[in-house]
């Protein structure tokens, strides 16, 4: 108990790494959500990896033509935002052009993750300057972050959640019936165009904020469980998101209570109310089985 | 309020540049009810989807009677096209029919939820609203699509095999509906079919598709059972 009176003091060490991985808890399933719907899941995993592929690449094409950049700088940030949303928006439009190409889906994606995660091994091991601290932002720095990282992570976050929420109607329309969205005259390619941005974005910033693996994590998770207890669009969005802040504020606590790495305890957490409610699921199902027998 | 809906001036369609169907020409009369049918394989759904703007047409033209913009026309696709991973109630995929009249950034307010009851309850679905969509039985969800179609106020109505997969009584619930709505709304209804026997009493004019041709008449003359036997025996002519 004390620790969590301690954790929700305005004046907490950690406070915004604490509203930094909530905020990424929040929003990652808002869009994982259209990642479950249009059934890119594995595209969830290839994506973050290729984003922090892109990290470490505009690093090395920075020393190459610039010079050595500056650690823990919000110049550094931002020349990591931009390869990392570079190569997550790029990889995401190259694999969803190819998509209708349904029989080879599933390699495209596992030969994009293998090159990512080789591409960032080999770009890091490149750079013979802060080899370390360019694996910790790889990892996510949420605890090193500079000062004017949470405002700026707030105010993207926020802007992705604004248009998800204003054109909720025309990213369902064209998630679930594209032929529908076209008869009414919608650009329905426009449309996927914009939420292959609004997916970029927030893979970016997550995996800069929090990792590959718990942007993944995040985006996959808490959607896939929501799915099992919501019957509505709107209800399914925002116990998503409700899921992942919960699961990652409870994964923040475990992770400061018993000192452990923060994204793993955070994801760990989240895949537990999974397995539980899952569970819970088909225990009912097959009560409700029993009885009607 | 009579006149011409669509019409298709040496039209051919296809996929990826090879054509399924080669300059057909035919009109669709306000109020008329067309049922397009032939063999499996024969192109009627592609004459449908490029009907509704769906594939580009290769050559020819194809002329709207109406705004396509302003009242884009019903369109009830097969159902099993639609993933069951979605999340929606029934009243959710009703109301995908009145985004047509909703610019982006503008919400679904109380005339389109109005506007859904109402197309609900013209199916005979109104007490399903709440329920989600793929609760329901084929022929219920055939309906529900149809009542989507219909909340986007359309002239034209076209639909995709609509009782295709469904049992004999609830496919004859479905066209009895269809041409209910055809008789007492005006409603001009295209529709693409491979079940003969059940179409032949309700629909007034028939297209036959095959080879790649296709031939428009009226029911009783189409589907005299020595034309029948004529079509598919050899289709030539068209017209």
């Amino acid at each position: 108990m004390n620790t969590l009176i301690a954790i929700l003091r305005p004046d907490f060490l950690l406070r915004d790494a604490l509203i930094g991985s909530v905020l990424v808890g929040l929003i990652c399933p808002l869009v994982g959500v259209y990642f479950v719907l249009r059934r890119m899941i594995f595209l969830g995993v290839a994506l973050p990896q290729l984003s922090a592929a892109g990290i470490a690449f505009s690093f090395l094409v920075y020393r190459a033509l610039v010079g050595q950049h500056q650690h823990f700088e919000m110049s550094e940030r931002v020349l990591a935002l931009l390869g990392s949303f570079c190569f997550a928006l790029g990889g995401l439009l190259v694999l969803a052009a190819l998509a209708r190409h349904r029989e080879t889906v599933e390699a495209r994606i596992g030969i994009t993750y293998a090159v990512a995660t080789a591409a960032t091994i080999l770009f890091v091991a490149a750079d013979p300057y802060g080899e370390a601290h360019m694996i910790d932002l790889l990892k996510g720095d949420i605890l090193t972050a500079p000062a004017g990282n949470l405002l700026l992570l707030t105010a993207v976050f926020g802007g992705v959640a604004l248009v998800l929420f204003g054109f909720r109607k025309e990213l369902l329309l064209v998630s679930f019936d594209r032929d529908l969205a076209v008869v009414f005259g919608m650009r329905a390619g426009l449309w996927e165009i914009l939420l292959y941005f609004l997916i970029g974005v927030t893979i970016s910033f997550g995996v800069l904020t929090a990792g590959p693996i718990v942007t993944f994590g995040f985006l996959v998770v808490p959607p896939l469980t929501a799915r099992l207890v919501t019957r509505h669009m709107l209800t399914f969005s925002l116990v998503a998101a409700g899921l992942g802040a919960a699961t990652a504020f409870v994964g923040f606590y475990c992770a400061y209570r018993f000192d452990l790495p923060l994204g793993p305890a955070q994801v760990t957490v989240a895949s537990v109310v999974l397995l539980v409610v899952t569970c819970t699921r088909t225990l009912s199902w097959l009560v409700e089985k029993v009885h009607a027998t | 309020m009579s006149g011409t809906l669509l019409t298709l001036q040496q039209v051919s369609l296809g996929y990826e540049g090879r054509p399924v169907l080669e300059r057909i020409s035919f009109t669709v009369e306000r109020g008329e009810f067309l049922a397009l049918l032939g063999p499996n394989g024969a192109g009627k759904t592609t004459l449908l989807r490029g009907m509704l703007g769906l594939i580009p047409v290769q050559a020819g033209q194809i002329t709207y009677g109406f705004d396509r913009l302003a009242t884009p026309p019903g369109y009830v696709p097969q159902r099993d096209t639609l993933d069951p991973i979605f999340p929606l109630s029934v009243r959710e995929v009703v109301l995908m029919g009145t985004y047509a009249r909703l610019v982006p950034l503008r919400p679904v307010g109380q005339r389109q939820r109005q506007l859904a009851a109402i197309c609900l309850a013209q199916v005979g679905l109104a007490h399903v609203a709440e329920q989600p969509f793929w609760a329901l039985s084929g022929g219920q969800k055939q309906r529900v699509l149809i009542a989507r179609a219909l909340a986007a106020e359309p002239e034209i109505l076209l639909l995709d095999e609509p009782t295709a997969g469904i049992d004999p009584g609830a496919a004859a619930t479905i066209m009895d509906l269809i041409a209910r709505l055809n008789r007492e709304r005006d409603l001009t209804v295209v529709l693409v079919s491979h079940h003969l026997r059940l179409v032949r009493s309700l629909v007034r004019s028939v297209i036959w598709i095959d080879e790649g041709k296709v031939v428009k008449g009226p029911t009783e003359t189409m589907l005299a059972p020595k034309r029948v036997a004529d079509v598919f025996g050899t289709l030539t002519g068209t017209e």
